[in-house]
């Protein structure tokens, strides 16, 4: 009996088998895959800093440099091992051509430097401190990945022609999220590149102990050292390059989650499923004394041969994929320093994975214990208990076709057996609306002002120069006479000194001019209007510990000036700290200025952007549209994949999970089936009748889903914004898609998987399942 | 009297090879109009296997089998669905009502397949059948609130509320005990007094004393069959005395 059960099983449930065993191997990949990733990428990242020697601390400045003053602050602070001010040549984009490209158009401060003596060293692709001759330069190993030169091609700044000897590893500013890169150059080369750029410092610093960071930072600070540039630290720099391959073992983790669920949601239908078909038959063997134990342990081994199948599978995948998704982290960072670790982690995954399947399968099998002998062999199905007929009658019914009605209401009066598939669609329906709201919103025009940067169609920047004040007011005469300009707003950016409450004098940068005309969104409060006011962005409105509505002292002109935080604001640029504000000041000693502007016909773009561009070479000037899709235009094609990925997946777990339901509540309920039958409810009934249970239990889900993904979705998906730097951020919904069509194709989904689900009404046998 | 259902030479068997068995072995059977026919027999004689063979219920391997003319076998499922809604009753032995309804809408049900506007004057209908067979209070309880009798009460006005032709039952008192089925067997022959021809399936004597054609199958055949005058109360003890002779003399 036992081996006539077992056959049955394989011979009806040959593709659930193997569906459940290639579900088992995804997951088992998946998770071995995170954990050889993880281990490698954290093995690597070690590896790379400890062999450049990043430093622990790192002030850039542009400006004057008191070398004394600094070698003095170094020597006599005791948490200080080493330091050393090391030179880099920010040299505008269009100067730089690579194999006959500019790069005008990158974002990134690209620079020269020199190899470094004490630490800090650049590496070549072997983990070797580059040794660099005359008339060679490596080129950062980005620019190799995005195909931009290749070794032996040139690099040409001005009169300077470099031949490309390789690439380098910089354990600093290999990220894309770092905003600078460094060309390396030899001692020579790099003084006749000088002319082309202007001089920035990075003063760094090794201490003797990691932990002592946070104390040197305030003595740093307290000793009023040279501070014009953002400050960068060394757990910083590890967060920056582990930022994007962590955030791919992220969605792989999340991924691997999600399959093994589907694989219990496949091994607990179809358990259900046989159990409710061989009911009679165990219910049988328990009254005539046999160990059911037995049959449970049979059930047990096929499982586990597929679980242990699976996982054997999914190994061997993860160690041929692994290759590819190392790419990345050995490029950029090398090998790991253990990879015999990485190994056994990720053989570890997969037995976890073995492990809790089968644990999970123990668990369902429970409910052979469960089957009572009696009942079985009277009723052959399981006589569920169902919560009574309620209120809402048949003979009360004017509304819902009788078939209709008879499916709501069977899903009503059987709440917790639909409970798992309500899960199901209520998880699909939220993975499929927030990715997709997520998309639209990061793709918006309006975005960008959650990330500091007003809406227009042309952003010109001018920094590095002198006398940014009066250049960019030359630029906004001309605009004033430009006809194709609708308008503009020029902002300049001064660092004023802000003392806090405490008495300790802090610089901060203040964008000066006029805000209301391309706003940013604030998530507290508004945009400065009277000359009273600041807004804070949300890193400085932390680090200064102030809210919407606190005051604020300044030093302006020498004196102190009362403000009022009107907002706070989110802002990715400059390191985040930033702060606005409508007052002028007497100094013009600007920091930067941009000017903003929107046009009178948006197609002009291109051509205002060469127009100004040829007219004010000391300006940067950049489309908007450009600037994001150059800053955020990976992130949103992701974002926009992720999201269809997410949409295919959930629509084809949808239909498996609909169909694997409905299979097991036909099985179960065979017996109400037939008598239906008897009666004369044609199979098309029976079947509407089931189609309407999956529909209303899809329509609940859907709206639960959709509830959700618009509450805890937006939480959520703030929370991946904010690591973007927006700080208050709200969805912008495309209605048609989250309200038409994702609820149009999870309906056909369903309805797939429950005509599929369904299809064995027919075969119902009256005779075979009412006789007495 | 007109004939409702005709079977001839109806062959049915289970299995393949060696093991082929045949359930039912080319037996032929007419039902009138208005008849009260009983089918006895020992377990796995075919009872119930000609039952659903000839209510269209299960398809039959070899033979014919004819509804008012209509050849059953040549139906189309949904045909045949149709044709056991409009035409026949069913009462089986355990009650078959669905358990998330109550007792009306279980009555009302296979009525209000595809006649949702027609609500008000089915569920008259059913009223005045439960009033007819005395559970008129039982209108909004639960299945589980009522007693076997009045379960098995309530099939049978699910049963008449098509107006069948005929109704059949395959054990209709055998979940009951001896007072209850007396009151059932009381409510069928009322009903068959209307005009309503009956084919039941019993073990019991009582039971087929009740009726007036008493078919008695053994391996698939029907072997032999008495006639009696209708029943019209009082003592059963002739009529069951007639029957287990007529058992003791084939064998069963």
């Amino acid at each position: 009996m036992f081996y006539r059960i077992i056959r049955r099983d394989i011979r009806t449930s040959k593709g659930i088998t193997l569906m459940t065993m290639l579900f088992v191997a995804a997951a088992a990949m998946l998770v071995s895959l995170s954990a050889i990733l993880v281990v490698n990428l954290s093995g690597a990242i070690d590896h790379l800093m400890t062999q450049a020697k990043t430093p622990h601390f790192l002030q850039m400045h542009s400006g004057q440099l008191d070398q004394a003053r600094l070698k003095a602050f170094a020597e006599q602070n005791n948490k200080v091992e080493d330091y050393q001010v090391l030179d880099f040549l920010n040299v505008e984009g269009a100067r730089i051509v690579m194999d006959g490209h500019t790069l005008a158009d990158s974002v990134q401060d690209n620079g020269f430097s020199t190899q470094s003596g004490k630490f800090d060293y650049l590496l070549d692709l072997d983990g070797n401190v580059i040794d660099v001759r005359g008339g060679e330069v490596y080129v950062p190993i980005s620019y190799m990945k995005d195909g931009s030169v290749k070794a032996g091609g040139k690099v040409t700044v001005g009169d300077t022609s470099l031949t490309v000897a390789g690439f380098l590893r910089d354990s600093q500013m290999n990220s894309l999220l770092a905003s600078s890169k460094r060309f390396l150059v030899s001692t020579e080369d790099y003084a006749e590149l000088a002319q082309y750029g202007t001089t920035e410092y990075l003063i760094e610093f090794r201490l003797k102990d990691l932990s002592m960071l946070g104390a040197f930072e305030t003595d740093y600070t307290a000793a009023g050292l040279e501070g014009n540039g953002p400050v960068i630290t060394y757990p910083l720099f590890r967060v920056l390059n582990a930022i994007s391959d962590g955030l791919m073992i992220a969605v792989i983790l999340l991924a691997s989650v999600l399959v093994v669920i589907i694989a219990f949601l496949c091994i607990r239908f179809t358990l259900m499923a046989t159990i409710e078909s061989d009911y009679r038959e165990i219910g049988v063997m328990k009254a005539i004394g046999l160990r059911v134990s037995d049959l449970k342990k049979i059930y047990l081994a096929k499982y586990a041969a597929i679980a242990a199948l699976g996982s054997i599978l999914g190994l061997a995948l993860s160690f041929s994929f692994r290759g590819l998704l190392l790419e990345n982290i050995r490029l950029y960072m090398g090998e790991s320093a253990h990879p015999a670790l990485a190994l056994a982690c990720g053989i570890l995954g997969v037995l976890l994975v073995f492990l809790v399947i089968v644990a999970y399968v123990n668990r369902v099998l429970k409910r052979f214990r469960k089957i009572s002998a009696v009942e079985a062999i009277r009723f052959g199905t399981s006589q569920q208990t169902r919560t009574g007929s309620g209120r809402f009658t048949l003979s009360g019914n004017r509304l819902l076709n009788t078939n209709v009605y008879l499916g709501v209401k069977d899903v009503l009066s059987r709440k917790s057996l639909y409970a798992t598939m309500l899960a199901v669609l209520v998880i699909s329906s939220f993975l499929m609306i927030v990715p997709q709201n997520l998309y639209h919103t990061i793709s918006s025009p309006s975005f960008i002002t959650y990330m500091g940067i007003g809406d227009s169609d042309l952003r010109m920047d001018i920094q590095q120069t002198d006398h940014i004040a009066e250049k960019a007011a030359d630029i906004a005469r001309v605009m004033e006479q430009d006809v194709m300009i609708f308008r503009f707003a020029m902002l300049t950016t001064q660092a004023l000194n802000v003392k806090l409450d405490n008495g300790v004098v802090e610089r901060i940068k203040v964008e000066l001019g006029d805000h209301s005309i391309f706003p940013v969104a604030y998530g507290e409060g508004h945009g400065p209007v009277a000359a009273n006011e600041i807004a804070l962005s949300a890193a400085n409105a932390k680090e200064l510990g102030k809210q919407a509505g606190d005051s604020l002292t300044l030093l302006v002109n020498g004196e102190a000036k009362e403000l009022t935080v009107s907002g706070i604001y989110s802002d990715v640029t400059n390191g985040g700290k930033t702060a606005k504000a409508t007052f002028t000041t007497t100094s013009d000693q600007a920091m930067w200025a941009v000017i903003y502007a929107e046009l009178a016909d948006s197609m002009l773009i291109s051509s205002k952007v060469s127009e100004y561009a040829e007219r004010f070479s000391y300006a940067k000037v950049s489309d908007i549209g450009e600037y994001v899709t150059q800053t955020f235009g990976s992130t949103i094609s992701s974002v926009g994949k992720a999201a269809w990925a997410a949409l295919a997946v959930m629509l084809v777990l949808n239909v498996l999970i609909t169909l694997l339901f409905m299979r097991m509540l036909v099985a179960k309920d065979r017996y109400p089936i037939a008598v239906m039958k008897s009666m004369g409810f044609r199979n098309s009934d029976l079947t509407v009748q089931y189609y309407a249970r999956s529909i209303f239990v899809l329509v609940t889900g859907m709206v639960l889903g959709t509830l959700l993904a618009n509450t805890l979705g937006q939480i959520l998906a703030g929370a991946v914004i904010s690591s973007f730097g927006a700080s208050s951020f709200k969805f912008v919904v495309h209605p048609l898609s989250a309200y038409l069509l994702c609820p149009l194709i999870m309906t056909g989904s369903v309805l797939i998987g429950a005509v599929i689900g369904t299809s064995g009404i027919g075969r119902i046998q009256i005779s075979g399942n009412i006789k007495e | 009297m007109k004939k409702i259902i005709s079977g001839e030479n109806i062959t049915k068997q289970y299995g393949t090879g060696e093991e082929q068995r045949k359930v039912l072995d080319e037996v032929s059977v007419d039902i009138h109009e208005g008849e009260f026919v009983s089918v006895m027999g020992p377990s796995g004689s075919g009872k119930s296997t000609l039952l659903f063979a000839l209510s269209g219920m299960d398809r039959i391997d070899w033979g014919l089998v004819t509804f008012e003319g209509r050849d059953l076998g040549i139906l189309e499922e949904d045909e045949l669905a149709d044709l056991r809604r409009t035409e026949m009753g069913f009462v089986f032995q355990q009650p078959t009502l669905m358990k998330n309804l109550n007792i009306l809408d279980n009555i009302i049900l296979p009525s209000m397949r595809g006649n949702r506007r027609k609500v008000a004057a089915i569920t008259d209908k059913a009223q005045q059948l439960m009033q007819k067979v005395g559970i008129a209070e039982l209108a909004k309880r639960d299945i589980t609130e009522a007693s076997g009798g009045q379960l098995q009460r309530a099939g049978i006005c699910r049963a008449l509320m098509g107006s069948p032709r005929i109704i059949f039952g395959d054990e209709p008192t055998g979940a009951l005990n001896l007072k209850a089925a007396e009151e059932i067997m009381d409510l069928l022959s009322g009903i068959n007094e209307e005009g309503t021809a009956i084919m039941l399936v019993t073990h019991d004597a009582t039971v087929a004393a009740r009726t007036q054609r008493i078919m008695f199958m053994c391996d698939g055949r029907i072997v032999d069959e008495i006639r009696l005058p209708k029943y019209s109360g009082g003592t059963l003890e002739p009529r069951m005395n007639l029957i287990t002779a007529k058992m003791r003399e084939i064998g069963i």
